[in-house]
């Protein structure tokens, strides 16, 4: 009952989020984006011919009219058709959110895992050489730009001059083989950058941790340093950790990456977002904004349930 | 550890089926293309880009196509029978259809079964561009030369109401009637607006047809998405015999393809037809030196420009030897062209007072002495596209070889001359705004025009950079007039100096394409009066009077023909050309083994 009545009150605290990420996003859209229009009339256009598209894209409409409809779909979950390719947002969310969820997630979950063993191990070794080695290469894979390491990755691993192991390009889920075929290049490249700030972030949360009272409390009384390690340091990190990762799940679920997408060729949503962004194909956007926005405030209250059962002394109230 | 991680990947890499050949595709003869863009829509009435076009003329049926290999483009009749019977006058085309040609099966027909195309799924097809429901592009093609089209559109769009110029004399025959003669219209039902598409589909599926081709071209469209798009052959398209004749074979230029292996065979030559839209020329050029990805590419700028690297030679355009025994290599001047014009309306322009006009026309004259194309040329364009006076590109019949070159050549000393002479002091010099898309490229177009101006005697500071995030964004600063410089290229839509000479017809004038604003009256009469003039030595002569107006008052700095270096893999049989009047070279592509050519067990049905 305590669970549903916070989980209420908390969706409900939501919704002038959602409101306020909305109108930001929506104004920004409108006053700062391409207009479509001319995207849309061809190579001669008349004045009439532009006319009529704006009136059919809606920009001839007042701002108030034209957020109030804005409003309705994200209530009604209907944001009509893509003003590009005229398919429903909603086959096209339905079409590439799992595609690019099927190629962020092994990336996200290896990148979290791993950083926080890195992470434990680095605090373990503080100050030693293992420390300074994961550090450094943390450091090193956080300088290096995200494209250089696809590229990089591609040649090595895909390309016809390095190992010729996986495809360069393209998609399939059609069987498991397949699918680690393609995402495995991907997902290396993705762990490769992430794992750097991950390894960082998890290393200085632990490191605190160990620096409490009940951690040389607990040392002085001889527990051993794996047991404390992983069962009493890791469980007190267990807070920030699952800040940073639930609040990452948005990004990772709705967004996709761009330049994953682009260069390995994979339909995804976060091309598709990126095209919508430059072409100013807003039925898109709103989608991608609000459920964006929606998922955030879903994630802050899964996030405060699991502080709860991580910590049983935090109150949902 | 290391050990552990090179074990996981190869433990990885044993998991995945053998690249580019799956369970789906196995024995099949399946040819993968590739194109550094993507469509946004497959409606032909929204295949504005040449990536739409590609693929609208394959996946339907024009009434006219160009040649396989004839240079300069030839027209040959497709969904027509013939070439159209043409009244005295050239106001009325009486065109006949073949017949038996059928729209594939799609739920939108009766019981799923395509039906017959007549001549009212033509003029339907045609009407679409003047229904605002349809958020056309191709309306200014017909617009004010084919009668009772905006009539008809004025009173409401109704499908069911004739247009008076698209008269549907029976089942089979269409006839067109002009308001002026109009030498370019074959040309324009030869383009991918002009697809033939079937109402019901259209009907049925609203916004989503331009995802949903139902067509009567040579292929249909099994898949599409933001990626790739995968074709099969439509086994009810009228296959005929390879004539390479015919289609305008020249084995001088072309026999190095290998495509002399087709006459005489059937189509198709391909079971399987994937083209993958790859922006990133990076990913490209690595996706096709794997040897399993893509089979065609162009070859990024950054490696064609090292000699040795991937050319070995750039005049003429040899691969090096690693890769001439894997590859083909074609360079063809594309049917366009790059250019910058003044906008005539802003402070560069026209202007009432004739001194002033004499004025800013010497500043004009004077930015294009201090522009270098050469320099250009070899900068951007691997020194290979062709630098020509005026807006006649060399791929068109009427193009002059001779014309003077003065305006293509640099002369700092006469520019300087120039501006001193009409007091254009570093002063009185007004700011250029140089509008771009910014991107790093478009930055150094920037860089390296400044330069050049600063040369003449423009202040550093009075050339500004106005970056836009996109190009859409730009787009609208050049149909709102909003600059003084409009840098851009032009597609040919067809193989007609008119169709780059209506860039500066003063009706033309922005929002339309005429982005410049010039409107000069003895141009436009010229114009008017080779409009409707059919190809003649008289009309050439026109053109190239109108080409050397265009030079002499220095209404833009133009232009050039970039070069397109195009590879492709040795056992793909083909003459590829992906400009709007190139693509229609799909039926033909063919795929070669050690054993020779690669034909289907069972050989389609030939249609006469």
């Amino acid at each position: 009952m305590e669970l549903f009545s916070y989980s209420l009150r908390k969706l409900a605290t939501g919704v002038p989020l959602v409101i306020g990420v909305t109108l930001v996003s929506f104004l920004l859209m409108v006053y700062f984006g391409p207009d479509k229009t001319f995207e849309l009339v061809g190579k001669n256009p008349t004045q009439e011919q532009i006319d009529e598209v704006r009136a059919q894209l809606g920009y001839d409409q007042p701002m108030v009219v034209r957020y109030a409809g804005y409003l309705r779909e994200i209530v009604t979950f209907d944001f009509g058709s893509s003003d590009s390719t005229g398919e429903p947002i909603s086959s096209i969310l339905a079409r590439t959110v799992p595609i690019s969820l099927a190629v962020a997630l092994p990336g996200f979950v290896l990148g979290n895992v791993l950083g926080v063993l890195l992470g434990l191990l680095a605090a373990f070794y503080r100050g030693a050489w293992p420390d300074k080695l994961i550090m450094g290469s943390a450091a090193i894979g956080m300088s290096i730009s995200f494209l250089i390491v696809i590229i990089g990755f591609q040649i090595l691993l895909s390309s016809s001059s390095g190992l010729n192991l996986f495809p360069v390009r393209g998609w399939s889920m059609d069987s498991f083989g397949e699918y680690v075929s393609y995402v495995t290049v991907p997902t290396l490249a993705t762990v490769f950058v992430a794992l750097g700030y991950n390894t960082r972030f998890y290393r200085s949360v632990i490191v605190e941790e160990t620096t409490r009272d009940h951690v040389r409390t607990a040392r002085a009384f001889g527990v051993p340093s794996l047991q404390l390690y992983c069962k009493l340091i890791l469980k007190n990190c267990l807070i920030p950790i699952i800040t940073r990762i639930m609040f990452s799940i948005p990004f990772v679920v709705i967004s996709g990456s761009l330049l994953i997408e682009s260069y390995f060729g994979i339909p995804g949503i976060g091309k598709i977002t990126y095209d919508a962004i430059i072409t100013g194909d807003q039925p898109i956007l709103k989608a991608v904004v609000a459920l964006t926005a929606i998922m955030l405030v879903l994630v802050q209250l899964l996030t405060d349930i699991m502080y709860r059962w991580v910590d049983p002394r935090v109150s949902l109230k | 550890m290391q050990l552990l991680l090179l074990l996981l990947v190869f433990l990885l890499a044993a998991c995945g089926n053998e690249q580019g050949e799956d369970a789906d595709t196995a024995g099949l003869r399946v040819y993968h293309h590739s194109s550094d863009g993507a469509p946004t829509s497959l409606d032909p009435v929204q295949s504005a880009t040449l990536y739409a076009n590609l693929i609208v003329v394959n996946a339907y049926d024009t009434l006219y196509s160009y040649k396989y290999l004839e240079r300069p483009y030839a027209l040959k009749p497709n969904l027509a029978a013939a070439m159209p019977e043409v009244s005295e006058d050239g106001l009325s085309y009486t065109i006949r259809l073949k017949r038996g040609v059928r729209f594939i099966d799609d739920p939108a027909f009766a019981d799923g079964i395509g039906r017959e195309v007549t001549a009212a799924d033509v003029a339907y097809s045609i009407l679409r561009h003047f229904d605002p429901e349809s958020r056309p592009q191709g309306a200014w093609l017909w617009q004010g030369r084919v009668a009772g089209l905006e009539e008809w559109k004025a009173a409401g769009s109704d499908y069911d109401q004739p247009a008076s110029g698209l008269e549907i004399v029976d089942r089979y025959t269409l006839r067109i009637r002009l308001l002026n003669p109009y030498p370019q219209l074959l040309y324009t039902l030869a383009m991918g607006y002009s697809g033939v598409v079937p109402r019901e589909a259209v009907e049925r599926y609203g916004r989503e047809f331009g995802l949903k081709p139902v067509g009567s071209g040579p292929f249909r469209v099994v898949s599409y998405d933001t990626e790739k798009l995968i074709f099969e052959p439509n086994a009810d398209w009228r296959w005929q015999r390879v004539d390479l004749a015919a289609e305008g074979f020249d084995p001088e230029t072309q026999g190095f393809t290998g495509i002399a292996a087709l006459d005489g065979q059937m189509p198709p030559f391909v079971d399987r037809f994937e083209i993958s839209f790859i922006k990133e020329s990076a990913a490209r050029w690595n996706s096709f030196t794997k040897g399993n990805e893509i089979q065609y590419a162009g070859v990024p700028v950054e490696l064609a420009d090292r000699e040795g690297r991937v050319l070995a030679s750039k005049d003429p355009v040899k691969l090096i030897p690693e890769y001439a025994e894997l590859y083909q290599v074609r360079s063809d001047i594309e049917a366009g062209f790059v250019y910058s014009a003044f906008n005539m309306d802003m402070e560069f322009g026209s202007d009432p007072d004739p001194e002033q006009n004499e004025r800013n026309r010497a500043l004009r004259c004077a930015m294009i002495k201090g522009f270098d194309w050469e320099r250009r040329n070899d900068s951007f364009y691997l020194n290979l596209g062709v630098v020509f006076p005026g807006v006649i590109p060399p791929v068109v019949p009427e193009f002059d070889p001779d014309a003077p070159r003065d305006s293509v050549t640099r002369d700092v000393a006469g520019a300087r001359r120039l501006l001193a002479q009409h007091g254009w002091t570093a002063e009185a010099l007004p700011a250029m705004v140089y509008g771009t898309v910014g991107s790093v490229r478009s930055r150094q177009f920037y860089e390296q025009f400044r330069a050049w101006m600063m040369e003449i005697g423009f202040p550093r500071e009075k050339i500004v950079l106005r970056e836009y995030a996109t190009f859409g964004d730009l787009n609208k600063q050049w149909r709102e007039s909003q600059l003084p410089l409009i840098s851009a290229g032009w597609g040919l839509d067809y193989p007609d100096a008119e169709n780059t000479l209506q860039l500066f017809y003063g009706p033309n004038k922005a929002p339309g394409s005429n982005s410049s604003n010039y409107n000069n009256p003895e141009y436009n009469a010229l114009f008017e009066q080779a409009a409707i003039m059919l190809p003649s030595p008289e009309r050439t002569a026109i053109y190239r009077r109108m080409n050397q107006m265009l030079v002499d008052d220095c209404v833009a700095i133009t232009g050039l023909s970039r070069t397109r270096i195009g590879v492709w893999h040795r056992e793909v049989l083909m003459y590829p050309d992906n400009s709007i009047v190139g693509g229609f070279f799909f039926p033909f592509v063919a795929l070669a083994d050690e054993n020779g050519l690669r034909l289907a067990a069972e050989p389609a049905p030939e249609v006469n």
